[in-house]
C-alpha cells in the first residue's frame, strides 16, 4: 500500500461503483475507502450509487417470475411440448435422455429406503431388473439409436409430509419414453413416477399432495415442532429435580452423596417418553415453495436440504507423542452444531456427517467446574480429570474444563448492541423471522437501562429500522422489533457495513460493542464472497466492535459461513431452532454472550512420553493451531465469555498399550534415538524421573485480557491415578457420552465400541443436577437417534 | 480454518446417488424460474427459453454434485448462457434482451393501494433498464436480480472483471441520471 500518495478519485470512476457495491478487495478497498472518507463528494456519490443499486434490486426482484407451468399441482414444467423438445440437436438430446434414463434407473436401484413400502418397491424393482437384465440396456440403446417421438422428463417436486414414511424423502423421478416399448417398461417399474404401478394407492399420488395444502400443513407442523415440543420440555424442566442439590462437584474428590441424589432424581428421565419429538413431526424436509422473488440465491424459503452448506471435517487422528509432543488448539464456545443436530434428529433424519462438530456438542452443556476465586487474578481456571475411555477401555480419556468468572449483570459494562436482522424473503417462515423477533425480545428484557440497541435490517436494501435507543425506552425497541417483516432479497454485505457504522457511531469505550447478526445465512447480494465478508468482519473486530451470529431456519442454512463470521468477529455462534434454545443463548447466558472476559484463549497440551504413547484431540478439527502459534499473540483464537465453560477431551493411549500408527515413517537414518530423548521404555520405569514424576501431561493456557495487551500463561499439570470410568464424576461421564454421541453420528473411525445404547447409558450416569433439563433432553435425543438409526438400518 | 471439502465420492455409493437425485431436484426447485427468466431475456421467446433451461438441467444430471455444489448458480447460468449461444449460432441470428420481452413474461397481477404505487415505480425502473444496451442489461440483471458478484459474472459472461465493472458502472450512471430526470424530486 502506498502511504505517501493519496488516491485521487473522480466520482465517475468504475472503482468507486465497485467499492459502493462491495466488490473491491483488500488493498484496493482500503485505498478507495480512505479516498472516500476524505472527500464528501465521493461519499455522496457512494450514497447515490447504493441508492440506485437498491432501487435496481427492488425493481428487478419484484419482476414476476415466469411461471414454469400453469400451476397444476405444482408439477414443474415437465410437460415440455413434445414438438419443441427436439428443436435442438436431436441426437445430443437423445443421447442425453438416454444417459438420464440410465442415471435414473441407477438412482432407483440404489435408493436408500426407510419405509417398508419403499423397500418393497425397491425389491420389486431389483427383482425386475434382475429378471430382465438386458431390458434396461436395450431400452437405453434404443433411445440412443432411435430418436423417440417425444421425451418427457419430469422434474419432480419434493414429496412432502408423507405420513407413513418416517421422514424419508421419496425420490420421484419419472422418465417416460413411450417409444420404444422396452423403455416404457422401465418407466412403469418406477413406482414413484407413473401412476400405473403395482396395486394399491400409487405412492406418487399420495406423496404429491396439493401444493398449497402441503404448505399450510407444513407451517402448522413446524409451529408444533418449535412451540409445543419446547413447551413440553420446559414443563418437564419445571417438574424436574429442582429439589436436588444444585451443585455437583466437578472434581474427583467431592460430592459422592450429591451424585447419588442427583442420579436418583435423574432416573426419572429415561422413563420419560421422548416427548420432545412428537411422532407426528414431519421431516424438516423443505417444501417446494414458489419462489417469493426471482432471487436465484436467496429464494431460500424451503430449498431442499442440499443447499445447506457444511465444510468437510475429518476426524483428528492419533498422533504419536514421540513425533508430536505438543497439541495446540484454540478454544471454541460455539454451540450451533448441537441444536442443528437436534433439528435433524427431531425431523427424523440422520444429520450429515460434517454438520456434527463434536466440540460444539460437548460445549453445548454447562459443567459445574470450579469457578475462579474472587481473589484470583486470572479470569478462569482449568479443571482436569482423567479416567478410562468408555469406548476403548485400554485408552484414557482426559478432560480439560475451563470455567470463566461469572460477572453479575450489575457489573457488566454497558452494552451498545446493533441487531442486524435478515428480513429477506427466505426469512418469512415461522421458524425464522418470528423466532428471531422472539429471541431478541428475550434479550432486550434482560438488558440494563443504560444499554443501547439499534436495529438494522437487510434485504434488497439495507435500512435502519431503529436508531440506537437506550433500553430505558424498552417499549420503543420492542415495537420496532414487532414491526419487522420479511420480504426482499438478501444483501448481507451492505447490511453488515451499515450495522458496523451504527455500532461505531454509538461506541461505548470499555463497554460491550457488538453486532448481533440473525440470519439463515444466505448472503448473496453485495459482498457475496465469503472471503470478503470474513475480511470485513475481521477488520471491524479490530476496531472493538464484535459480532455474534445467530443462525435460524433450515433448507438453505449456511453453517460454515456463520461459524467463520463469528470466529472472525470475536463472537459466539449459536443456532436457534426453538424459543427454548433462544432463551438459553440469549436470556440465561446473556452476560456470557455479551461480556468477554478473556480473548484469544489458546490451549497447548504437552504430553509426557513416558506415560503417553499417542493421543487424539476429540473435535476442534477446525481450531487446531501450530505449536509455535501458541506463543504468538498475533494469532487469533477463541474468546471466553463470563461464566462460560469450555470443555476439551483427549483420548490418550498410555505407554505399554498396543498401538500401531496408521501410517508411520521409516526409522530416521541420521538421528540418534537417544538424542531425541525420553524414548518411552516400556516395562522399566527408569526414565520416570525425566518424564516428570509420573505426570501424564501439562495443560498450558494463554489468553489476553479483553482490552488486549500481552498474553498471560497458565499451567496445569495432570497426573493419572488410574481411575476407572465408572468412578469418574458425572460431568466427566456426561461429556464423554456427548462426545461418544458425536463419534457415532459421525461414524468416526475412532468410535471404538461406542453405540447409541451405551451413549445413553453413560449419559444417564452423568445427568447430575441438570439445571434447565438440557441433559435429560440429550438422553431423549439419543433415544430418538436410536429409533432413526434402527429404522434406516 | 476448515479446508475445502475433498470431493472423492464413490460413484457406486448409494448415498451419493441418492444425493445426486436430491441435488438435481433441488437445483430445479431453486433455479428453474430464475434461469427461465434469464433465458427468456436472452432468446426473447419463452418457449425457446424453456427448452434451453431444460437442456441445462439435463446436463446437470450428468454432473457429480460435488464438483459444482459450491458454485451451482454460477454453473447453471454459465451453461444456460452457452446453450443460448449454441442455439443462436445454429440458427444464425442473435437476439438478446429484446425490448418488450419483459412484457411477455410479466403476468398481469394487479395489486391495490400502496403496493400498486411501489409496483409502478418498480415497473418504471425496469423500463429504464430495458432501454440500456443489451450487454449492460445482462450484467445488471446478473448482478441485481440474481445476486452474482463481479467475479462470478465475469466467469458466466466470459468478460473480464474490469469489463463487468465498467458495464455496471456505466449502466448505474445512466440509470441514476435518467431516474432523476424521470422522477423530479425523487432524488
Amino acid at each position: 500500500m502506498n502511504h505517501f500518495e493519496q488516491t485521487r478519485l473522480n466520482p465517475d470512476d468504475p472503482r468507486l461503483t465497485a467499492y459502493a457495491l462491495g466488490e473491491l478487495e483488500d488493498d484496493e478497498r482500503v485505498r478507495i475507502e480512505a479516498a472516500v472518507a476524505a472527500d464528501p463528494a465521493l461519499q455522496a456519490a457512494v450514497q447515490e450509487i447504493r441508492a440506485t443499486a437498491g432501487r435496481l434490486s427492488a425493481a428487478l426482484e419484484a419482476e414476476p417470475l415466469p411461471q414454469p407451468e400453469p400451476r397444476v399441482h405444482h408439477e414443474a414444467y415437465h410437460t415440455v411440448r413434445p414438438a419443441r423438445v427436439f428443436r435442438f440437436p436431436y441426437w445430443g438430446m437423445a443421447a442425453l435422455a438416454a444417459a438420464a434414463c440410465l442415471t435414473l434407473v441407477f438412482i432407483l436401484r440404489e435408493l436408500p429406503v426407510a419405509s417398508k413400502e419403499a423397500r418393497q418397491r425397491d425389491a420389486a424393482l431389483a427383482g425386475q431388473t434382475a429378471a430382465q437384465p438386458s431390458e434396461v440396456e436395450k431400452a437405453s440403446a434404443a433411445a440412443t439409436v432411435q430418436p423417440p417421438n417425444h421425451v418427457e422428463i419430469q422434474f419432480p417436486k419434493v414429496a412432502e409430509n408423507a405420513p407413513a414414511s418416517s421422514g424419508e424423502t421419496a425420490d420421484q423421478w419419472g422418465v417416460v419414453v413411450p417409444n420404444p416399448p422396452q423403455a416404457a417398461a422401465v418407466a412403469a417399474t418406477d413406482a414413484a413416477g407413473a401412476a400405473g404401478s403395482t396395486g394399491g394407492l400409487p405412492k406418487a399420488a399420495r406423496l404429491r399432495p396439493d401444493f398449497d395444502v402441503a404448505m399450510d400443513k407444513r407451517a402448522d407442523y413446524r409451529a408444533i415442532g418449535a412451540g409445543s415440543s419446547s413447551k413440553t420440555v420446559l414443563a418437564d424442566a419445571d417438574n424436574m429435580p429442582a429439589a436436588a442439590p444444585a451443585v455437583v462437584g466437578a472434581d474427583d474428590s467431592g460430592g459422592g452423596v450429591n451424585y447419588d441424589v442427583a442420579l436418583q432424581a435423574g432416573k426419572e428421565f429415561p422413563s420419560r417418553p421422548p416427548s420432545a419429538f412428537p411422532e407426528t413431526l414431519p421431516a424438516p424436509e423443505p417444501v417446494p415453495v414458489p419462489l417469493p422473488s426471482g432471487r436465484v440465491v436467496t429464494s431460500g424459503g424451503g430449498q431442499p436440504f442440499n443447499t445447506e452448506a457444511y465444510d468437510y471435517v475429518a476426524d483428528n487422528g492419533f498422533l504419536a507423542v514421540a513425533q508430536h509432543p505438543l497439541s495446540t488448539f484454540s478454544v471454541d464456545v460455539d454451540t450451533a452444531s448441537y441444536s442443528n443436530v437436534r433439528r435433524f434428529l427431531a425431523g427424523g433424519r440422520r444429520p450429515p456427517r460434517d454438520a456434527v462438530r463434536i466440540e460444539e456438542l460437548v460445549n453445548y452443556f454447562t459443567y459445574a467446574y470450579a469457578a475462579p476465586k474472587p481473589a484470583d487474578q486470572d479470569p478462569f481456571t482449568a479443571s482436569l480429570e482423567v479416567a478410562s475411555a468408555p469406548w476403548a477401555p485400554t485408552h484414557r480419556l482426559v478432560r480439560i474444563g475451563l470455567k470463566g468468572r461469572e460477572v453479575p449483570t450489575a457489573d457488566r459494562p454497558a452494552a451498545n448492541l446493533v441487531f442486524l436482522i435478515d428480513v429477506s424473503g427466505s426469512m418469512d417462515e415461522p421458524n425464522k423471522l418470528p423466532l428471531v423477533q422472539e429471541s431478541l425480545r428475550m434479550l432486550v428484557e434482560k438488558l440494563k437501562p443504560e444499554d443501547r440497541v439499534a436495529i438494522v435490517t437487510y434485504a434488497g436494501e439495507s435500512g435502519l429500522a431503529l436508531p440506537s435507543t437506550p433500553v430505558s425506552h424498552r417499549q420503543e425497541i420492542l415495537d420496532a422489533l414487532d414491526r419487522l417483516e420479511a420480504g426482499g432479497s438478501t444483501n448481507g454485505g451492505m447490511g453488515i457495513q451499515l450495522a458496523y457504522d451504527v455500532a461505531k457511531a454509538n461506541f461505548i469505550p470499555g463497554g460491550v460493542n457488538r453486532v448481533i447478526l440473525a440470519t439463515d445465512g444466505d448472503f448473496n447480494v453485495g459482498v457475496t464472497d465469503r472471503g470478503d465478508l470474513v475480511r470485513l468482519i475481521g477488520e471491524k473486530a479490530k476496531s472493538g466492535v464484535f459480532l455474534t451470529a445467530l443462525g435460524v431456519g433450515m433448507g438453505n442454512y449456511k453453517d460454515a459461513t456463520l461459524e467463520q463470521l463469528a470466529g472472525q468477529g470475536h463472537g459466539a455462534y449459536a443456532y436457534l431452532d426453538s424459543a427454548r434454545e433462544a432463551r438459553k443463548v440469549l436470556a440465561e447466558q446473556v452476560n456470557g454472550t455479551l461480556a468477554v472476559i478473556a480473548r484469544d484463549v489458546k490451549v497447548q497440551v504437552e504430553f509426557n512420553p513416558v506415560q503417553v504413547q499417542a493421543y487424539r484431540l476429540i473435535g476442534y478439527e477446525d481450531r487446531l493451531l501450530k505449536p509455535e502459534d501458541f506463543n504468538n499473540d498475533k494469532i487469533d483464537a477463541g474468546d471466553i465469555g463470563a461464566g462460560h465453560t469450555v470443555t476439551a477431551l483427549y483420548e490418550v493411549i498410555p505407554a505399554g498399550v498396543e498401538w500401531k500408527p496408521e501410517a508411520g515413517v521409516d526409522p530416521l537414518k541420521y538421528q540418534r534415538p537417544e538424542a531425541r530423548g525420553q524414548k518411552p521404555e516400556v516395562g522399566s520405569r527408569k526414565s520416570e524421573a525425566r518424564g516428570g514424576s509420573g505426570e501424564l501431561l501439562t495443560v498450558k493456557i494463554r489468553y489476553q485480557a479483553p482490552e488486549g495487551g500481552a498474553s498471560r500463561l497458565l499451567e496445569f499439570p495432570l497426573t493419572d491415578r488410574g481411575g476407572a470410568f465408572a468412578d469418574a464424576s458425572p460431568d466427566f461421564k456426561f461429556a464423554a457420552a456427548v462426545a461418544g454421541f458425536g463419534l457415532v453420528l459421525r461414524d468416526s473411525p475412532h468410535k471404538g465400541t461406542a453405540t447409541l445404547d451405551q451413549v445413553r447409558h453413560w449419559a444417564e450416569q452423568g445427568t447430575g443436577s441438570d439445571a434447565g433439563g438440557y441433559r435429560a433432553e440429550f438422553i431423549s435425543l439419543v433415544t430418538r437417534a436410536e429409533e432413526i438409526f434402527s429404522s434406516q438400518g | 480454518m476448515r479446508s475445502q471439502p475433498p470431493v472423492k465420492p464413490d460413484p457406486s455409493s448409494s448415498i451419493r446417488t441418492h444425493e445426486n437425485a436430491a441435488f438435481v431436484r433441488s437445483a430445479v426447485e431453486q433455479y428453474q424460474a430464475p434461469l427461465l427468466r434469464y433465458a427468456t431475456r436472452l432468446v426473447g421467446e419463452p418457449d425457446r427459453a424453456r427448452d434451453v433451461v431444460q437442456d441445462t438441467f439435463v446436463r446437470l444430471m450428468a454432473q457429480p454434485p460435488a464438483t459444482i455444489d459450491s458454485h451451482l448458480a454460477e454453473w447453471l447460468f454459465t451453461v444456460c448462457r452457452n446453450r443460448v449461444y449454441d442455439v443462436h449460432r445454429k440458427e444464425g441470428r442473435m437476439k438478446q434482451f429484446a425490448e418488450g420481452a419483459a412484457e411477455r413474461v410479466v403476468a398481469a397481477d394487479p395489486r391495490p393501494g400502496a403496493a400498486l404505487e411501489a409496483e409502478e415505480t418498480q415497473a418504471a425502473v425496469r423500463r429504464l433498464i430495458d432501454r440500456l444496451p443489451a450487454n449492460q442489461q445482462e450484467v445488471i440483471r446478473l448482478k441485481f436480480q440474481n445476486g452474482f458478484s463481479y467475479k462470478e459474472i465475469s466467469r458466466i459472461t466470459e468478460l473480464s472483471v474490469s469489463n463487468v465493472g465498467f458495464l455496471i458502472h456505466t449502466a448505474i450512471k445512466t440509470l441514476r441520471r435518467e431516474w432523476t430526470a424521470e422522477m423530479p424530486g425523487a432524488e
